[in-house]
């Protein structure tokens, strides 16, 4: 199997090529070549306009629904779809049903996830089966490959149980991962509070609600002094917060979703469910502050928050149909667009692809020969519409919308996808 | 002229002109109301649906007389002795409906927005008759026909909206429809039931009942839900009505004959006194004779109709 990328831009900040218009000869999973008009008969030649080549993306937080809720994703169509948006590497979020709770669970979401060119890392739960009570066996889970520890969609309430598990991860570095939303101020909300929410007469979550559960876990961080990465960040003043907690030293690191990137508030003006997510898409003035927060690194990553539904959970009335979107294919893309003139390429794949690594201990993140690869090819400044995807579900507003990126397909594991 | 809406989903969708032909169309209908037969057969060849997925009684029975008044078809749906109750989505309830070859529905549910995403779903005309705490569009017609009615006009008058703003769909509907038609509209109550961003509908805000009172000319009473007890908006019904509640002695002490309205049903004692209720000051019987009329002109024009031209 030989795959001939020619005239690609390499974008891999910190890399060697980085910046450069090169040819890429890649051969069983490692890229051989790098270098000017290299020439090989036999393999598959893939150019085009305006191509790219970078380090694969890496999603910090996406949700497969399997086990539990198969008619809504699996891991095989989850990982497709991670594939088709240029992901290599995917963090799996433990809201299952059995949760990823225990050593068990792990070794399932990796065995069947083994062989794939996407490579999925699990994502334990906290606390037992997510139910903020006690905490999970995060340590057995760590030891059979779980990355990083979150309750996900249900984030930590309790404020011992989270010091608890801040200070427990300590014993060998872990990570919690947290959506920052304070459960009792964002009950019965279904989304920003603002002079949208009043508008339509739509009961509010306020960023009261994002503010004061990230304070909370900010002070239990300068506590414990371990690592805390918040992700779908949604407020102006929740990366405010984020700033100053960097720097004041502290070890936090956070994600914004491409959505919150690319959406505002008045979207819901039609009541349409597709755009029913939590933390809930905010203001023009908090979607801004999220594209500066990128731009400056405050915001380190992109997490897709991929959350699949079916049909008939999103066509409901709004305050009944199910949370979440189904973006994870076109995540870079929507994100691209979302910032293009305001965060150069470089941030956007820094944050994609690079950054995610450093954070998780990920291996990777560069582009150089001889050496296995691990890459997304895409291009830039073309028109692309997005139909059919490939996801299980199809609750993703941006079907049919116009975008100025492709990605063309990744190449990990030994393996390559084309899309 | 017609409206330029194919469904009354809410005010906020109309046009000030749309409202003006509404009250000309239920100008006649009143008329028509006042004879011996108080009935037109103007739709006899529509059928129209009330479909209510939450509990109401003068609502459906105002909207079902103005559908026979109209010599329109009507059946009656209600949601607790349906099979939504067995687990029926939304649009297939209203689809089985129209199935039957129904032209027109009336409908009242707890979420907000869900006539939005049933007009999206099917064909027939869609009347909102109230969605969770966003709107109630014949309500604040009614209430503003009413005003028209005592006032002359309801340009440049003061309207306070009193009470729970924060879960009433009234309110929200009242706002709309008064700023639409040149009213001043101020809202005042709790705090804790006032939506934070209420001022950027163009309203004034007002803690105090008195001086509410003092500035208005009419002063539209919510009812409070007796259920909200149960949340942390407000301690008990005493101290509410102790402090938000409107007296008679109150209303003496204006030097001024200010109108009063409330929606119904009325907790009498609690957001208002019977003296005052039943005061001539008060229209709230005139509001309910006027939803007939404003219903049957909401229902007259949406079903294609064309303006009356006598």
């Amino acid at each position: 199997m030989h795959l001939l990328i020619r005239q690609a831009r390499v974008v891999a900040p910190g890399s060697e090529f980085h910046d450069q218009i090169v040819d890429l000869l890649i051969q069983d999973g490692i890229i051989i070549n790098i270098g000017k008009d290299i020439t090989a008969p036999d393999a598959r030649l893939l150019e085009a306009e305006g191509l790219c080549v970078s380090p694969g993306f890496v999603d910090v937080f996406a949700d497969y629904r399997e086990p539990g809720f198969e008619h809504k994703e699996t891991i095989a169509s989850g990982l497709d779809c991670a594939a088709v948006g240029g992901f290599t590497h995917v963090l799996v979020a433990p809201n299952t049903h059995p949760a990823t709770t225990s050593k068990a669970a792990v070794q399932y979401l990796l065995k069947k996830a083994h062989g794939h060119a996407v490579s999925l890392h699990p994502l334990g739960a906290v606390t037992r089966d997510i139910e903020g009570k006690a905490l999970a066996e995060m340590m057995d889970m760590h030891g059979n490959g779980a990355i990083a520890f979150t309750d996900g969609w249900k984030p930590v309430q309790n404020s011992n149980l989270m010091l608890k598990a801040l200070e427990y991860l300590n014993a060998f570095e872990g990570t919690v991962i947290q959506i920052p939303a304070d459960a009792a101020l964002s009950e019965g909300g279904l989304m920003h509070e603002g002079p949208v929410s009043t508008r339509l007469g739509m009961a509010g979550i306020p960023v009261l609600a994002e503010t004061i559960l990230l304070h909370r876990d900010i002070e239990l961080l300068r506590y414990t002094g371990s690592h805390l990465h918040v992700t779908g960040i949604s407020s102006a003043a929740g990366v405010d917060m984020i700033r100053r907690a960097k720097a004041e030293g502290l070890n936090i690191t956070c994600s914004v979703t491409p959505y919150h990137l690319a959406l505002n508030d008045e979207v819901l003006t039609t009541y349409n469910s597709h755009y029913k997510v939590n933390p809930p898409i905010r203001s023009e003035a908090d979607r801004q502050a999220l594209v500066a927060g990128l731009a400056d690194g405050t915001i380190d990553c992109i997490a897709s928050h991929h959350r699949p539904q079916e049909w008939d959970a999103k066509a409901k009335e709004f305050e009944y149909a199910s949370d979440g979107m189904n973006v994870q294919e076109m995540a870079f893309s929507i994100a691209y667009d979302a910032v293009n003139g305001a965060v150069p390429l470089e941030r956007l794949i820094d944050a994609i692809a690079v950054r995610p690594r450093q954070i998780l201990g990920l291996p990777g993140g560069g582009i150089s020969a001889q050496a296995q690869a691990d890459i997304c090819i895409f291009v830039t400044g073309t028109q692309n519409t997005v139909e059919r995807p490939r996801s299980l579900s199809a609750n993703n507003p941006f079907i049919g919308k116009s975008f100025s990126t492709r990605v063309l397909g990744i190449v990990n594991n030994g393996k390559y996808t084309i899309n | 002229m017609s409206l330029s809406v194919k469904h009354l989903l809410g005010i906020k969708e109309l046009q000030p002109q749309d409202i003006e032909l509404i009250f000309r169309t239920a100008d006649t209908f009143k008329q028509v109301l006042q004879r011996q037969i108080k009935k037109v057969p103007a739709l006899r060849d529509t059928t129209i649906a009330n479909v209510f997925f939450e509990n109401s009684t003068r609502t459906r029975i105002s909207f079902e007389l103005a559908q026979k008044r109209l010599s329109a078809d009507t059946i009656n749906f209600a949601a607790s002795s349906s099979s939504v109750s067995k687990g029926e989505t939304l649009i297939d309830t209203v689809n089985n409906i129209l199935a039957m070859k129904v032209d027109m529905v009336v409908m009242r549910h707890s979420a907000s927005g869900a006539p939005w995403f049933l007009a999206n779903h099917i064909d027939a005309s869609i009347i909102n008759a109230g969605d969770g705490t966003n709107e109630h569009p014949t309500q604040a017609l009614l209430d503003a026909f009413s005003i028209r009615e005592r006032l002359g006009e309801v340009k440049g008058k003061r309207v306070a909206i009193i009470g729970d703003i924060m879960h009433s769909r009234v309110a929200l509907s009242n706002i709309y429809c008064l700023n639409k038609l040149g009213a001043e509209v101020m809202v005042a109550g709790p705090p804790t039931l006032i939506p934070k961003h209420i001022q950027d509908l163009g309203v004034k805000v007002e803690y105090d009942v008195k001086k509410a009172l003092e500035w208005a000319d009419v002063a539209n009473v919510l009812r409070i839900q007796l259920e909200r007890q149960h949340k942390p908006l407000f301690s008990t019904l005493r101290e509410y009505a102790l402090y938000y509640g409107i007296n008679k002695s109150m209303l003496d002490s204006l030097n001024k004959e200010m109108v009063i309205m409330h929606p119904g049903p009325i907790n009498r004692g609690v957001e208002i006194n019977s003296d005052v209720a039943d005061s001539k000051q008060s229209i709230i019987l005139d509001q309910v004779e006027n939803g007939v009329a404003i219903r049957m002109a909401v229902i007259y024009l949406l079903s294609g109709k064309g303006e009356i031209v006598e």
